[in-house]
């Protein structure tokens, strides 16, 4: 099994979520992630995007995730690092009830 | 109304047929739909150019999922590496591949919770790539892509 450029440059990683997470509060709360292979066996990344409430407003959301993707994908070469790009959304208060590890 | 374009409302549809504490079983099915909306409105275009109408429905079943995933894959690295190519197929390119992760995720992961945010966005990737390929479909560049899907790679010319 190959691994991906990725996996040594995670610090690269953190450090350009953390600017995006910065430019983009408080639209966005925090953003995690995991590498793992798509369902095709491909490298990616898996983005978990925690949104405001204000920001998952149905004439907001388009706008902030578009913003989030688009920073992201300015900011980290995912061809260089071999990995293709993957993002889900969730809202502050869709977390509270949900209480899922993995987006806390 | 078109096939993909019913798909799509009923997507819609699903994923708002609870208004509060939606089904998992709503929001995943509303997520695989949106998915073949997308897949549908290319495919059924494709098909549409075989002469022999009776024999697209075989032609429509030739389509491979990962065949698809490929060739979207090389139009977003194209694009991305300063290809001559219209936005709007890098945004089709793009967001199929985003909706055919997201559809298997949706049928098979039976651990991944959906929430509606989550879906509301799966949906307007949906709507999007139908808007960019609507405005780009008789170009030649759509043309190509079309005919990429059937083909792994083109005959150099």
């Amino acid at each position: 099994m190959n691994f991906p450029a990725a996996i040594a440059k995670q610090p690269q990683i953190n450090a350009e979520i953390t600017e995006v997470v910065r430019l983009l509060a408080p639209d966005i709360v925090h953003i995690r992630y995991d590498i793992g292979q798509d369902w095709s066996g491909d490298w990616s990344i898996f983005f978990r995007v925690l949104l405001s409430d204000e920001a998952s407003r149905e004439n907001n959301l388009r706008r902030v995730t578009k913003q989030v993707v688009g920073k992201i994908s300015e900011r980290l070469d995912f061809s260089g690092l071999g990995l293709i790009p993957y993002f889900n959304f969730r809202s502050q208060s869709e977390q509270a009830e949900m209480r899922e590890p993995a987006w806390a | 109304m078109p096939f993909a374009d019913d798909l799509l409302e009923q997507a819609d549809e699903l994923a708002f047929k609870e208004q509060t504490n939606p089904k998992q079983a709503s929001l995943r099915r509303a997520v695989s739909t949106a998915y073949y909306a997308l897949f549908h409105l290319l495919i059924d275009d494709a098909v549409s150019k075989w002469a022999v109408e009776r024999q697209r429905s075989i032609l429509a079943r030739t389509f491979d999922h990962g065949r698809m995933k490929g060739i979207c894959d090389d139009v977003v690295k194209a694009v991305k590496g300063g290809a001559n190519l219209p936005q709007e197929l890098n945004i089709v390119a793009h967001n199929f591949i985003q909706l055919q992760q997201h559809r298997l995720t949706a049928d098979y992961d039976n651990a991944k919770q959906w929430s509606r945010t989550d879906v509301v966005n799966v949906l307007a990737l949906a709507t999007d790539a139908f808007n960019a390929w609507r405005a780009i479909r008789t170009e030649d560049a759509a043309q190509d892509y079309l005919l990429q899907l059937f083909l792994p790679r083109l005959p150099r010319q």
